[in-house]
């Protein structure tokens, strides 16, 4: 039991947050979400740094790190405020790649490394709210190979991506869970772009006959495994929003004065930011836990993880709102930093399960006993 | 970064658990699991089993006669004990006054007071609040006057948590008003015997007898009783209150209480209800959470790398969770919590009204649970202390 970070993780951490303090400064965040959110240079960038391969196996270019790296990474991308697909695109793609046949790894896999190309999972549809299992899509085997039909919403960054990996019922409505990768530039499918509230970019997939490669035509069990990859970037996305969105606040406590005084020593301001704290840590320690519990089997995953994600939800929105009132008026400014933080915070709730969704998940997992061990 | 224990800590907990399950007598555990009332020979019957095995002071360093243990090793055996059922140790003596008599006391004051701790043969209790000084406790006014070698105590001490069973009293008493509240105040070991002391019960709003009044009444204290030196007291206690909040978190407990909580919702048919299990879920990953918060802080003490600001998290957290679980507890026994039966918290118990002899407890405990949020540092001022680090102002 060990909650240090080795050499190699810390200059990992280090790497992505100086290129943050040099390269992703607030004003060009600013001016790329007005521009619609566009990411591709963004995460072209992020590609130089190394990051795009980092969990692609070294076999196909990549540098096979594990979850602990993964979540230095978010944390700091998180600390950032930058609106790149990372998640989706380089964390949760090379997992649902793992359930592909060896040719389709060896054709896509050194691209996602590369980021030549960007390839995003499409698993959310209209109706199914948060349930991956709840597919409308259907892909059929034709001579030519196969064709899906379906729409998938609010897909990341949709319009900048070279390809999808598409979930779909295999043959029919009663089929398993495929997953099935179609490229952009396919006949039958069609995007259609937009920006986020958080600054960022996804959009709208149909697919009418689109033509499409096999990954799996058993994939339910791969998709939850990387729906859990995602719940980990989420929360430890999450936690470097948190970090620095707390670190504004006590700034603006200390030197905002009202009644000639910093507002820091008003006792309602000071019981506010300990409990914003306590929601921060707790945050914190259950995004190491979501990362840490990738690994184990599905069953004691998935309930880790609907843990991980309830305490996170819960604290996101807690330190998010709190901190946006003891700015006072400043903080529910377009120009001010700390509300984009806050909408990050937000839009993470509802990516990958809210809270709600995820407490039911625990409720419906919960054993006689209890605990981090349990 | 990882999240197991090792191969050896895996190894130690085989062992504390092996030896609680063939000590701990199952008389006391049936109590404990059960929440029944604990009478003062159970509580010293276990802690005298675990003194003889040396582990009543279970968080001594060995040149004191404990086992030595590191923050994860005392973690563990927490846990074995509280998940096997035994009582809490009473802290007032091995966790409390026995580091600070260590610190700062001299060598013939380890001789004399340090084995009866260790063996569990002498009940101490806490001499701190006063009926003026809560929160604010710094004002404490019970006054030692140095008259030859003795001092001549008077005053009041209050909410002394099983002050009725006590032996020794260790006090902070104000030996001096000149200059800063903190700077006069004196710590001394008192003898309960001693002529002049009165114990007072306080009963409590679930009608039992847990804290006490004590009163001074021109109390002669020897002044080898003084730990360390006159006018120092308010260091060493800050140094006593450390200790305390670390323990406090409880997680233990509280995961062992989580098991009760489903196996009385099970029984009062409320589990399958949607809305109330959620409840029941949400309180798990509280827990999940409170434990990771505390496996964090150990990682930190064990690693002595990074020295965490989170400590000051444990109490508020732990506390409120504590209060949580009997509030659930109590409301999934529903209509069948309102009986008072004074006795239905005795081992043995049948009673004959409605609802299950378990559920007659559960209120009680639930207004007894109150008190976790004003105790050991109020939860308001564990939040200043929490303001002050984040805000470094």
């Amino acid at each position: 039991m060990d909650f240090d970070f080795t050499d190699d993780q810390v200059s990992l951490r280090d790497a992505v947050a100086r290129w943050v303090d040099k390269g992703f400064s607030f004003e060009r965040r600013h001016q790329l979400a007005r521009q619609g959110g566009h990411s591709r240079a963004v995460y072209a960038e992020l590609a130089e740094l190394g990051l795009t391969g980092l969990a692609v196996p070294e076999a196909h270019g990549g540098m096979a790190f594990g979850p602990v790296e993964a979540m230095v990474v978010m944390e700091e991308l998180g600390r950032g405020l930058v609106n790149a697909p990372y998640a989706a695109a380089a964390l949760m793609t090379p997992a649902l790649l793992q359930a592909a046949p060896a040719e389709v790894q060896a054709t896509w896999l050194p691209k996602i490394a590369s980021a030549e190309a960007l390839v995003v999972p499409a698993w959310q549809e209209r109706g199914a709210r948060y349930r991956l299992d709840q597919v409308s899509a259907i892909a059929t085997q034709g001579g030519t190979g196969w064709t899906l039909v379906g729409q998938k919403s609010v897909v990341p960054a949709a319009d900048e991506a070279d390809a999808f990996i598409v979930p779909a019922r295999v043959g029919d409505a009663s089929g398993k869970v495929g997953l099935f990768l179609v490229e952009k530039a396919a006949a039958g499918a069609m995007v259609t772009g937009y920006p986020t509230q958080d600054g960022g970019r996804a959009g709208e997939l149909k697919l009418a006959n689109a033509a499409a490669t096999l990954v799996s035509a058993d994939g339910l069990a791969a998709l939850e495994y990387a729906a859990d990859v995602g719940i980990a970037a989420v929360c430890a996305e999450g936690v470097g929003l948190m970090d620095k969105l707390v670190a504004l606040t006590v700034e603006y406590m200390n030197t905002r004065k009202q009644f000639g005084v910093p507002i820091a020593s008003f006792q309602a301001l000071r019981h506010r930011i300990a409990d914003v704290k306590m929601q921060l840590e707790l945050g914190r320690s259950m995004s190491y836990f979501a990362s840490l519990k990738l690994g184990e089997p599905p069953a004691a995953r998935r309930r880790a993880l609907a843990q991980a994600k309830v305490q996170l939800g819960n604290s996101m929105r807690f330190v998010g709102q709190h901190c946006i009132q003891l700015h006072g008026g400043i903080g529910v400014t377009d120009e001010y930093i700390g509300s984009h933080y806050f909408k990050r915070l937000t839009m993470l709730e509802v990516t990958l399960g809210d809270t709600l969704h995820h407490l039911g998940e625990v409720s419906a997992r919960m054993q006689d006993t209890a605990g981090v061990f349990a | 970064m990882d999240l197991n224990f090792t191969a050896e800590e895996l190894a130690f907990r085989q062992e504390i658990r092996g030896w609680v399950a063939e000590n701990l007598p199952q008389d006391i555990s049936h109590k404990v699991l059960n929440a029944l009332r604990l009478s003062r020979d159970d509580m010293q019957r276990w802690a005298k089993i675990l003194g003889k095995k040396g582990w009543l002071g279970y968080g001594w360093p060995k040149q004191f006669g404990g086992p030595g243990w590191n923050a994860v090793q005392k973690h563990l055996f927490e846990e074995e004990c509280a998940l096997a059922g035994a009582p809490r140790i009473v802290p007032f003596g091995p966790v409390m006054v026995a580091p600070v008599i260590m610190h700062f006391g001299n060598a013939e004051q380890h001789k004399r007071f340090l084995p009866g701790i260790a063996s569990g043969e002498v009940w101490w209790s806490q001499g701190y609040s006063e009926p003026g000084s809560g929160s604010d406790l710094a004002s404490l006014k019970t006054r030692a006057e140095r008259v030859g070698d003795k001092y001549i105590v008077n005053g009041q001490k209050t909410w002394t948590t099983l002050g009725q069973y006590g032996e020794w009293i260790f006090c902070l008493v104000r030996t001096s008003t000149e200059g800063k509240p903190q700077t006069g105040i004196s710590f001394l070991l008192i003898d309960m015997k001693s002529p002049g002391i009165t114990v007072r019960p306080i009963i409590t709003l679930d009608g039992e007898h847990e804290v006490n009044e004590v009163f001074f009444d021109n109390v002669e204290v020897p002044v080898e009783n003084l730990i360390g030196e006159e006018n120092k007291g308010w260091t060493y206690a800050k140094h006593l209150l450390a200790h305390e909040r670390t323990n406090i978190a409880d997680v233990n407990r509280a995961k062992r209480e989580l098991e009760r909580l489903k196996r009385i919702a099970t029984a009062e048919g409320v589990y399958e209800d949607g809305r109330f299990r959620d409840q029941i879920a949400l309180l798990e990953v509280d827990i999940v959470a409170l434990e990771m918060l505390v496996l964090r802080v150990l990682s930190a003490e064990k690693s002595g790398k990074a020295s965490l600001d989170i400590a000051g998290l444990l109490k508020i957290r732990g506390s409120e969770i504590q209060q949580r679980y009997t509030e659930l507890m109590m409301l999934a026994a529903g209509p069948f919590s309102m009986p008072y039966v004074h006795e239905a918290m005795e081992a043995g118990w049948q009673g004959d009204f409605a609802g299950a002899a378990v559920c007659a407890p559960l209120a009680g405990t639930y207004f007894n649970y109150r008190k976790t949020t004003i105790y050991g540092g109020s939860n308001e001022v564990q939040r200043n202390i929490v303001a002050q680090t984040v805000l470094g102002s």
